[in-house]
């Protein structure tokens, strides 16, 4: 999603040619979650990747687990000759849609698949490998009955497999599925192709034969993601004294420390009930760590969360995490701007995410600057609440969300609204509850009364300076509470 | 919004060297743009307190980090240059690391026992046989004795101890995991270095005879090769390459070729991970070189976009020839900021050029445009506190040279995997990357010399960087402020790529 920081004809970055990641493992390993996690890491850093999936395939063109033979998914020996041409048209037409990516100029294929035999990695490796792409087996094992449970249930019997089934019976269809499978289930042992193994998601990765930026920038990923329930939470910093102004890193204005208090509020509040609905209601080991940025306003909103009734809370100050910069239109309205830089303007109004100002960073300069933070977001463990600026936040949330580049300018974050984003193995859930009325939530004139409103925004700039006001706003998993 | 009792702007040549657009007057004066501010807080509750506009910026929280990382590989397979390099990453990022050295440590206790009873213990190749089972015994208590130092050491508060040492048994691996796992919040990693290229091995072999290794002091060059390369069979007598499932470890075939990484878990344990994958040992050079003099360093200003004066100008119409003196035809990436003053100076440069946007200056918030003298007027008390700190004074809505460091990783991480690379900064910039080149202090960092109309050659080696310097005879004017108080050429440690025997000095 992110164009990169340099491009080359042949449109393959790092040198690194192309890659077909194989996806190892039996049914309910987490294989469809690593493979959307890397696909969304790999876009954001512009590597054109795409996951081809083996199940959505054959849903596709033979239809769900109703529509298919009995014989199906049981071993080889005992399939009848029709079912098996089924299966070997399913597996040709989706290793041609693979082959198809990567002839449209795809550097990164990412098959899930279970692939569960030697003899069947061998062939789809030969062939690919022929056609002078890199193959790299990714195997996910789990152990964990629990893990492999709560995979089912989260997620297999909601797929369109299921759709209509008694919950139950669809989790007893579904373990004699994997069953199936184990019977003539064959780990990476092979050390023919260069494999990464992980293990339990992240708690183990073995990894053989890597080679280049690339691929170990696929591994240091793969080291860094997990699978263990966590909300993301996300809010602006309360308004300063003096918005609008970069340089000026000015203190909160007395309506941001009351924000700061009514956000601990509201986020504790909602913390604990999604805990409860987690029931980890009663497990104290749990931490909120709270991200901001260098900037005062930032940094002070997160103040309330470390005086009591809060407790076990980390606030960690990241200075890649300021709000992008605005450089010679830094305490001019957009109106200003228009004025006195007009063609700089029409060129930033064209094209918001890749222009950049004199001096300015463009959004794409900011993507680039929060890289380290997005691995160290999906390395984070607890509830994590970040407390940002507009430019900043929307950055991460497409990202997580996987919303194109040239969208992020205009994702919606207004002050007062509290973003909750819970991973999921498809991709994030996410919602949006608005919290608050009161000062800089919709123009910094407007501190007293003109509240409420739900949703009427004046024509002022509420964002803290001109990048961050962009129009044709998009919003994001909005309810109210 | 307030805008009151703000001097007016100076937009001169800068606004319209940027802008294409034609306006009759310059835009207002308004708040966050060039000249002093001085807010008050009004904060209903006090903000952290603050002299003047910038900030001290405090380090990162690295206490939860307890790392031992333990080394096994035969001699001569680059351990210590793998451990050597890791710790000027890690340093440069903040962390406190130190290495144990069990040579080092075998050496000066050699040493000490001589000059106590006066008897030279013998340390060549037959004290390192297997089968000499006192002097195993010995070397084992040397390893315990140093992993002991290692792990006091991090009670004391550091996050990564190096052992750095052959550990070439399954035997001896396992007793560093049990007595490591008897500390709370530690944790172990192996880090194997495995090499079979000969010709990598036979540089680092003759690399030891000739660096001044003690151990040799009294033998031709001829008898040391001999009886180095009888150790490295004793040791490769009894080595046992790892393939315990049970311990956490990186296993780096021939530098960064080929990595195994087993059982890694941790944000700092797979940076690790991720950086020595990115290693290589190819031989190459990294330029640096300020951009030429900018008009703004004539006029004593800092930050701005100027463009160069003319003597900056004839610095960038000499560099393709300077550059060609030193590499002829091999080929080299320019990297540039986004700054006019560094891409006017690579111009001239016919190379493949990349504009990198974290490798603008320093940025010095409220501060930029003015003069050191102004600042000094301005803002009296912030003038003496960034004095006082450089590294951490962080300018009001600017950066702090730690910030620097922080936005500059993932350069480091790039320069690391590249070859040949000429970098066109700025005199913060450069600093920060010279500072992890050479390993130097965060105190030292900000008052590293970086003259202008100065290429600066860096050549990694096995245990530093060798470095030379060509000044081009155009003048410049002298943009270093060295700390008050301090003499003006304050004693930063020369560079150097000799191996350091410690304690042997």
């Amino acid at each position: 999603m992110v164009a990169p920081l340099y491009t080359t004809d042949s449109g393959l970055l790092f040198h690194a040619g192309k890659i077909l990641v194989v996806t190892v493992g039996l049914p309910a390993r987490g294989k469809t979650h690593i493979s959307r996690a890397l696909e969304r890491y790999l876009r954001w850093m512009g590597v054109k990747t795409q996951v081809v999936s083996l199940g959505d395939y054959r849903r596709k063109v033979v239809g769900g687990a109703q529509k298919l033979p009995p014989d199906y998914f049981t071993i080889v020996g005992e399939r009848s000759k029709s079912t098996l041409e089924l299966r070997a048209k399913v597996q040709g037409g989706c290793e041609q849609q693979i082959m198809n990516y990567f002839d449209g100029g795809g550097q990164v294929v990412i098959y899930d698949a279970n692939n569960g035999t030697v003899k069947a990695r061998q062939a789809l490796a030969e062939k690919f490998d022929k056609a002078g792409i890199h193959v790299i087996m990714l195997e996910s094992v789990c152990d964990n009955v629990k893990l492999i449970e709560r995979n089912i249930r989260s997620v297999k019997i909601s797929s369109p497999d299921y759709r209509g089934w008694d919950p139950d019976k669809a989790v007893a269809d579904y373990w004699s599925r994997i069953r199936d499978h184990e019977k003539h289930y064959e780990p990476v042992e092979e050390t023919t192709w260069p494999f990464i193994r992980i293990i339990n998601v992240g708690e183990l990765i073995m990894v053989n034969h890597i080679r280049g930026y690339l691929q170990s920038r696929i591994v240091f990923f793969l080291m860094n993601i997990h699978n263990r329930f966590r909300t993301i939470y996300f809010a602006r910093s309360g308004q300063s004294l003096i918005e609008h102004s970069y340089k000026a890193d000015s203190d909160l204005s007395p309506g941001g420390w009351e924000y700061a208090e009514k956000l601990k509020e509201f986020v504790l509040q909602r913390r604990a009930k999604s805990l409860k609905e987690q029931g980890l209601e009663n497990n104290k080991e749990r931490r909120l760590v709270i991200w901001t940025s260098a900037r005062r306003r930032s940094h002070h909103t997160a103040w309330p969360f470390l005086s009591p009734p809060s407790s076990n809370v980390k606030v960690v100050e990241k200075p890649q995490m300021s709000e992008i910069n605005p450089g010679v239109w830094d305490g001019l309205t957009p109106d200003q701007v228009r004025k006195y830089y007009p063609d700089e303007w029409e060129r930033f109004v064209k094209d918001p995410y890749a222009y950049r100002a004199p001096r300015a960073e463009s959004y794409h300069d900011l993507c680039v600057r929060l890289e380290p933070v997005l691995v160290e977001l999906e390395r984070e463990q607890e509830d994590l609440l970040i407390i940002g600026h507009a430019s900043v936040i929307r950055c991460l949330l497409a990202y997580l969300i996987g919303l194109p580049a040239s969208e992020i300018p205009a994702i919606e974050i207004a002050r007062g609204d509290l973003l909750e984003v819970t991973p999921t193995s498809y991709g994030v859930h996410s919602q949006a509850f608005h919290f608050w009325d009161g000062p800089g939530r919709r123009g910094d004139d407007d501190d007293e009364g003109g509240g409420g409103g739900g949703g009427v925004k004046d024509e002022k700039n509420f964002y803290e300076n001109y990048a961050e006001d962009t129009k044709g706003k998009r919003k994001i998993g909005y309810q109210s509470v | 919004m307030a805008t009151g009792n703000i001097p007016q702007l100076v937009y001169s040549d800068d606004w319209s060297e940027h802008s294409s657009s034609r306006v009759n007057s310059p835009p207002p004066a308004v708040f966050g743009a060039v000249g002093p501010i001085r807010i008050a807080s009004q904060a209903s509750t006090p903000p952290r307190s603050v002299v003047g506009i910038g900030n001290k910026v405090a380090k990162p929280d690295y206490s939860e980090a307890k790392i031992v990382l333990a080394m096994v590989g035969l001699p001569a397979r680059g351990k210590s240059y793998l451990s050597n390099k890791l710790m000027r990453y890690l340093k440069w990022l903040e962390y406190d690391v130190k290495v144990f050295n069990v040579g080092q440590l075998r050496r000066s206790r050699a040493r000490q026992k001589a000059q106590r009873e006066g008897v030279r213990e013998d340390h060549t190749a037959s004290w390192f046989s297997h089968s000499n089972s006192e002097a195993t015994r010995s070397r084992d208590q040397l390893a315990e004795d140093s992993l002991e130092m290692l792990i006091h050491w991090l009670k004391q508060g550091g996050n990564v101890g190096i052992h750095d040492a052959t550990n070439s048994t399954r035997s001896r691996r396992a007793k560093i995991e049990s007595r490591v796992a008897k500390e709370k919040g530690m944790s172990v990693i192996f880090l194997e270095s495995v090499c079979d290229d000969p010709a990598i091995i036979a540089a680092n072999v003759a690399l030891k005879v000739t660096s001044g290794d003690p151990d040799y002091k009294d033998m031709s060059r001829e008898e040391a090769k001999r009886d180095f390369l009888r150790r490295i069979k004793e040791y490769e007598a009894v080595y046992e390459t790892i393939t315990e499932p049970n311990l956490s470890y990186l296993r780096i075939i021939d530098v960064g070729d080929q990595v195994s990484v087993c059982r890694i878990h941790g944000y700092l344990q797979s940076r690790i991970a991720f950086y020595l994958m990115n290693l290589h040992l190819k031989p190459r050079s990294i330029f640096f070189s300020r951009h030429g003099e900018s008009q703004f360093n004539v006029e004593g200003k800092i930050g701005g976009d100027s463009a160069l004066s003319p003597r900056g100008m004839k610095y960038a119409r000499s560099l393709p020839d300077l550059i060609a003196d030193n590499i002829g035809d091999a080929p080299l990436t320019v990297w540039t900021s986004t700054l006019q003053r560094t891409i006017q100076t690579a111009q001239h440069l016919t190379c493949t050029k990349l504009t990198w946007k974290s490798l603008d200056e320093l940025d010095a918030g409220v501060c930029d445009g003015m003069t050191y003298e102004e600042i000094e007027k301005a803002y009296p008390e912030d003038f003496a506190n960034r004095d006082e700190d450089k590294f951490n004074y962080r300018y009001r809505g600017g950066e702090s040279y730690r910030d620097v460091v922080v936005r500059l990783e993932p350069v480091i991480m790039e320069l690391e995997r590249q070859e040949n690379i000429l970098i066109i900064g700025h005199q913060a910039i450069l600093r920060c990357l010279y500072a992890y080149f050479h390993n130097l202090t965060q105190a030292d960092l900000p008052y590293i010399k970086i003259p202008l109309h100065t290429l600066i050659k860096i050549t990694p080696k096995a245990y530093g960087c060798d470095e030379e310097r060509y000044a081009l005879p155009i003048g410049a004017v002298d943009t270093h402020r060295p700390k008050p108080g301090t003499p003006a050429h304050p004693h930063l440690p020369a560079p150097t790529s000799a191996r350091e025997y410690f304690g042997e000095r």
